[in-house]
């Protein structure tokens, strides 16, 4: 790549008008590094929430999410922008995971029976008060048993879920992310929803409050 | 009524898809009215409907990965630039024994060359061998080796010569 490319004032970094994906595109294909570095800076947020929705949010998802830039850099003269350059991405984002969970053989178990009490019944407080815990120690704990209750559902609906209700992609994505039909996802997303309070009521029952967030929700 | 095997519950297939949609209040179409009519007078879909806002009250409890920062974006590129020049590198180290025997090729062909021009400028015209030319003359006859076929032999010895 031309280093000289990154001294010329680009039409994204004028401030007048923010270029599209569509002209970072070309002006990487033609080799300004500049160019592929705002499409990394645009980007890294929702490929780092993709990967880590995927992997369990392992210490890995920073190393893949680097590996999933590169190998777009790469391949970015062979893409024809057919599709959007976010898509295009998140394909190979999606790939690269499971590439690492194959070499890696097993993903990390989880069972719902990991689950103590206390964990139990401080979701089931949230889930009333409908309040996100306060401070990041409280918020990663919540995030721990909510993973581990995610995890009695199948991988690509424990995926789904994730994607979809805490990264925020929406349901047309997913469905090109993970080349699966539009409605497929939505059956796939609501039956797991439903397996999800299975496994919530399953570990409220012995504690007696079976219908506690239930009849919260109603009102 | 379509069987839901995991839950042991039963749920209308027909709107299934549209649930989703419902639940993310993106519901539109012609299907719409009759769908949500259904899902009102339906215990079985109101109640799947009920946990559906339920798991999504529980899960989005939980955050969003939070932004790599800028400095992901440069350690990126730090990455891509390494990479770059470890290819050029591999490219060149890939050339590199062709291009060495190109050059030893060369040179052992130029030494040669010099070697040849400057034998032949030297001893190029002693060297040539002496040749002596043979021009026939009347007094010599070209075919003076030749017997005569003529020639009766002599005697025995001359017979066999």
């Amino acid at each position: 790549m031309a280093a000289s490319a990154q001294t010329l004032t680009l039409p994204f970094q004028a401030g007048e008008k923010r270029a599209d994906d569509r002209e970072l595109v070309q002006l990487s294909q033609s080799g300004m590094e500049a160019a592929f570095e705002e499409l990394v800076r645009r980007h890294q947020q929702r490929v780092f929430a993709l990967v880590a929705g995927i992997l369990h949010r392992s210490d890995d998802v920073e190393d893949i999410a680097q590996q999933v830039f590169l190998k777009a850099y790469l391949g970015i003269k062979r893409f024809d922008q057919r599709a959007a350059f976010s898509t295009w991405l998140y394909k190979i984002a999606v790939n690269e995971c499971w590439d690492y969970l194959r070499k890696r053989k097993v993903r990390p178990l989880t069972y719902e029976a990991d689950l103590s009490e206390e964990q139990v019944s401080r979701l089931d407080g949230i889930v009333s008060s409908s309040r996100p815990p306060e401070g990041p120690s409280a918020r990663a704990e919540t995030r721990e048993i909510l993973e581990r209750m995610l995890g009695v559902l199948p991988e690509q609906d424990r995926q789904l879920l994730v994607l979809k209700e805490i990264e925020g992609f929406s349901v047309q994505e997913l469905a090109e992310i993970l080349h699966l039909n539009v409605n497929t996802v939505k059956v796939r997303l609501f039956r797991a929803r439903g397996r999800i309070m299975e496994t919530y009521r399953r570990r409220l029952n012995p504690l007696g409050k079976g219908h506690a967030a239930s009849q919260e929700g109603k009102e | 009524m379509a069987m839901d095997s995991e839950n042991g519950r039963t749920a209308c297939r027909k709107h299934e898809a549209l649930l989703e949609d419902y639940l993310n209040e993106e519901l539109s179409g012609a299907e719409a009215p009759s769908a949500i009519e259904h899902w009102q007078n339906c215990p079985v879909c109101s109640a799947l409907l009920e946990d559906a806002r339920l798991s999504r009250r529980l899960l989005r409890v939980a955050e969003p990965s939070p932004d790599p920062g800028p400095s992901f974006a440069r350690l990126v590129m730090t990455r891509i630039r390494t990479v770059e020049h470890e290819r050029v590198a591999l490219r060149a180290n890939f050339w590199q024994p062709f291009v060495s025997f190109g050059w030893r090729f060369l040179a052992t062909a130029t030494v040669a060359l010099i070697v040849l021009v400057s034998y032949n400028a030297r001893w190029g015209h002693d060297a040539q061998p002496n040749v002596v030319t043979v021009r026939p003359t009347e007094a010599m006859p070209m075919d003076i080796l030749a017997p005569e076929p003529t020639t009766v032999a002599a005697n025995g010895d001359e017979v066999l010569f």
